[in-house]
């Protein structure tokens, strides 16, 4: 068998490429990758996010049709590998061809607003995140990779998946370690340690019942004006919004005063505390260019955006319950600290 | 006593017939009726049979020697398919059913022989060639190209199927947009590459013309020429189906289900569907692969076979390596996850099936061999014919760690030839390289193997496979791992009857004896005079499949 030879579509076709318009005016989509080996609790993870998107028209990649399990009354359609639900999401086989699930998305009515791509208990996850955030129309939000830490240190360590499962760590924005809430409390703490020692740089996180909020996995969804959870504030007073669900997530917005120094805030974020997992919203550099600001674990940045500044991060932190409170206040101080900037 | 019916007997004479059968390697006639032989030995021995019924002599081979029909059991017509249809400027020669490529090797030869073939090509057809590789054509890119033509759309595909390189007629035509290119991590859009994963988006670009349906067809007429070419009479496709299996089955049966055909197909299904190779449903993959049993034919056949995928493949470097791995320090891959593997092995171990397995590095050697070990404790079985696939690189210890479990190995040898002295000196080092297919391990081990070409991975001709075997010559010229070398006996055994054995046929085909298929290869000379460095050079006068002759020429 020949090695890893990609077939664009096996079904013959006519017989000259079409041209595709360049459209540069449609937003990318973004991906977040989901990576984890087998067992990890990918699919459990897909079945909750599909049960409750988080008000998302969300598009989702499975490798594994037969696993996905959604409640059958908010299924719409299932046709040709494609299962729309009530809601706006869909769910779709790449099968072979992860072009062409991408491709298939985009062309969709109405496209997904953002991309769960679950990858392949084997896939190397940066190779998967070069291709998604690269494809045409798509861009890379994150790595998510899923640990079970009842297996994690024996798998980290298998003669054969070990090099895996250790890349897979490696290469994630977040860290998620499921399956805590069957460990003791001191098995746990074994688990996340086994973790740091293996993916130093990577941030950490608890998935409980292999749970995630959706704001948390995929980024919040109110950094654009028409995001129903703005509460705006002034500058300079610490106000986290309502809380969730779980109490072990929690969110804040920081409303800036007018421009960022582009720089200043690239260092700012930098510098949050690990709790923040995640920073976005569009701001407006002094020069007057909307900016999209977005941090996911230790990674951010900042790039221009056609959208609308609402001069807003929202920030979500997730970890113990006792050190969010104190880290978002850290992060907003942090952030007020910027040097004020006169609009050019 | 009622006489049946029955044809006429064909009694085919030749300088002299290799039976690939000990009791008696050597025979001058052999009988054929029906398709199938009813005795092979002397037109003296022969005679209670001819007395008994009406016969002729056939002695159009009284100059040739005749062999079992050459048997490859690892190939896959569906990708030659999209091959083929490529002109080819490769490192190696490859020869073809309608030409013979030669070899060409550095920059400047290489361009020259492109803009021969952009010179003969009529308007702006694509240019879609095959073969190109660094190593041995230097850096080549759009410029290169666009200097060959700023009309035609030229595409160079890489030898391991890895990279294409395109000049901007082809960027054109693709249907890509520039902007998208320049912010993809694994295309260089000033070099014109596409590489790795930016292979998709070329890809895309070049699906249309390369599955379109009159030129996939044209393909695989190609690729049953080339099947004859080699002299072969029985060969695997072993992965069913590539992609699609509905359009592939049409394609398939249209082809190369005919009586003009003169070979047969044993298709060994995949053992999980592609893009499904995490699922965990080992029962109901065991159930698809039962149900093609029902679309078995006497020409196309579905056997007891099951394919599964270890570590990732050979020409792209991505098998799994046990320490100390690759010079670079990188990693193979699985293909599909271990546990996963496991679990479908057992499902179809328990249901008697025939397991081959993909494995192309020592690491994913071991897997498998872990994997039959923990099958043999749960549930021994004899006479299992599990098959190491490919086997490109593998411990001395593994070779006898496969002997005890009983399994097979089916080589693709030709890695030898074409990758080990490039091996050596970039990937894995001289000792590990020089060793690739030890096949000289196993025959001290005594464990059965055949000789496959993985076409396209390798030229689809059995003869070309022994040679490099028997003599393990590098790309150089130079003898690399001559511990590893094996006999002619070995070598023909592993293209006839040890062939047949790995695919579970060497009760109808594979050798010359009596109530096998009458399958020939005709060669002009005999394998056994020749000098064994000559082995590869042998004319093909054609074949004989079920006691039709079929000569290549004409």
């Amino acid at each position: 068998m020949p090695p890893a030879f990609v077939v664009a579509s096996s079904r013959p076709q006519a017989s000259r490429p079409q041209s595709s318009r360049p459209e540069s005016l449609r937003p990318r989509i973004p991906v977040t990758l989901l990576s984890g080996y087998l067992g990890a609790g990918k699919t459990t993870l897909v079945n909750r996010l599909l049960a409750a998107p988080g008000g998302r028209r969300l598009g989702v990649l499975v490798n594994d049709f037969g696993a996905v399990n959604v409640d059958a009354a908010l299924i719409e359609g299932a046709e040709d590998g494609v299962l729309s639900l009530a809601d706006g999401c869909v769910c779709c086989a790449i099968s072979d061809d992860l072009g062409q699930a991408l491709d298939r998305l985009r062309a969709r009515p109405r496209p997904p607003e953002h991309v769960l791509l679950e990858a392949s208990g084997v896939a190397d996850p940066l190779r998967i995140a070069r291709m998604a955030g690269g494809w045409p129309g798509f861009e890379l939000d994150a790595i998510v990779t899923l640990a079970d830490a009842e297996t994690l240190p024996a798998r980290a360590a298998d003669r054969y998946v070990g090099q895996l499962v250790r890349a897979q760590l490696q290469a994630a924005d977040l860290v998620a370690l499921t399956r805590t809430d069957l460990l003791s409390p001191e098995a746990a703490g074994a688990a996340r340690a086994s973790l740091r020692a293996l993916a130093p740089e990577t941030r950490l996180l608890d998935a409980p019942h292999g749970e995630i909020e959706a704001d948390l996995l995929l980024g919040p969804r109110s950094a654009t004006p028409a995001a129903p959870r703005s509460q705006a504030r002034p500058q300079g007073a610490c106000s986290p919004l309502p809380s969730h669900d779980l109490a072990t997530v929690r969110s804040a917005l920081w409303q800036a005063r007018g421009p960022v120094d582009p720089a200043h805030l690239t260092a700012a974020l930098e510098a949050l505390p690990p709790a923040i997992h995640r920073a976005k919203g569009v701001l407006r550099a002094p020069d007057g260019a909307a900016l999209l600001v977005q941090k996911v674990g230790a990674r951010a940045a900042l790039s221009p955006t056609p959208a609308e500044p609402t001069d807003a991060l929202v920030l979500i932190a997730a970890g113990a319950p006792e050190a969010l409170g104190p880290a978002l206040a850290e992060a907003l101080a942090r952030l007020d600290a910027l040097p004020p900037e006169t609009a050019r | 006593m009622s006489q049946i019916p029955s044809s006429e007997i064909t009694v085919f004479t030749a300088r002299r017939i290799r039976t690939m059968t000990p009791s008696a390697p050597v025979a001058s006639a052999v009988a054929v009726r029906d398709g199938r032989i009813l005795e092979a030995g002397t037109l003296d021995t022969l005679r209670p049979w001819l007395d008994a019924h009406p016969h002729r002599i056939d002695d159009r081979f009284r100059d040739h020697v005749l062999t079992p029909g050459f048997i490859d059991p690892h190939l896959h017509p569906t990708l030659g398919a999209l091959l083929l249809p490529c002109p080819f400027i490769t490192a190696m020669e490859w020869r073809l059913p309608d030409r013979t490529c030669a070899a060409v090797r550095g920059r400047d030869d290489y361009l020259a022989r492109l803009a021969e073939i952009d010179a003969g090509m009529e308007g702006t057809e694509p240019l879609v060639t095959w073969g190109y590789h660094r190593i041995w054509h230097g850096e080549i890119g759009r410029e290169a190209l666009n200097a060959i033509s700023g009309t035609r759309p030229i595409v160079l595909w890489q030898r391991s199927f890895h990279e294409v390189v395109a000049n901007d007629a082809a960027i054109d035509w693709m249907g890509l947009d520039r902007a998208d290119l320049a912010r993809y991590a694994q295309v260089d859009l000033a070099a014109g590459r596409f590489f790795e994963t930016g292979l998709a988006l070329a890809m895309k670009g070049m699906g249309p013309f390369l599955h379109a349906p009159q030129r996939f067809i044209g393909g695989l007429e190609q690729v049953k020429r080339a099947i004859h070419l080699g002299g072969h009479t029985t060969i695997g496709e072993l992965a069913y189906p590539l992609a699609d299996d509905a359009a592939e089955w049409g394609a398939v049966q249209a082809v190369f289900g005919g009586a003009d055909v003169p070979f047969r197909m044993q298709f060994v299904p995949r053992g999980a569907g592609r893009g499904t190779w995490s699922s965990a449903a080992p029962e109901q993959e065991l159930e698809r692969v039962n149900a093609f049993a029902a679309r078995s034919t006497d020409k196309l056949i579905f056997g007891n076979g099951v394919k599964l995928f270890a570590d990732g493949g050979f020409f792209a470097e991505l098998m799994q390596m046990q320490d100390p791995g690759f010079i670079d320090g990188h990693h193979g891959e699985w293909m599909m996850a271990p546990e996963s593997i496991e679990a479908l092995a057992r499902v179809f171990w328990n249901a008697g099936k025939r397991i081959h397995i993909h494995c192309t590095g020592d690491l994913g050697v071991e897997l498998a061999l872990d994997i039959l070990e923990k099958l043999q404790w749960e549930r021994p079985r004899f006479d299992h014919r599990f098959t190491i696939e490919h086997f490109g690189v593998s411990t001395p210890e593994q070779a006898r760690r496969i002997k005890t479990l009983g399994a097979l190995v089916s080589a693709n040898v030709y890695y030898v030839h074409e990758l080990g002295e490039a091996y050596w000196r970039a990937s894995i080092g001289h000792e590990r390289a020089s060793q690739m297919a030890r096949l000289g391990s196993l025959a001290r081990e005594g464990v059965p193997f055949a000789l496959h070409s993985d076409f396209t991975m390798a030229p689809a001709l059995p003869l070309n496979s022994a040679w490099v075997a028997v003599n393990r010559i590098g790309e150089s010229g130079a003898v690399i791992g001559e511990g590893e070398r094996i006999s002619l006996d070995a070598a023909m055994r592993a293209i006839t009857i040890d062939a047949a054995y790995v695919l579970g046929m060497e009760n109808e085909v594979g050798s010359i004896r009596a109530g096998k298929k009458a399958d020939f290869t005709v060669l002009e000379q005999d394998p056994w005079e020749v000098d064994p460095t000559a082995l590869r050079d042998i004319p093909i006068w054609g074949t004989v499949f079920e006691g039709r002759p079929f000569p290549l020429a004409g």
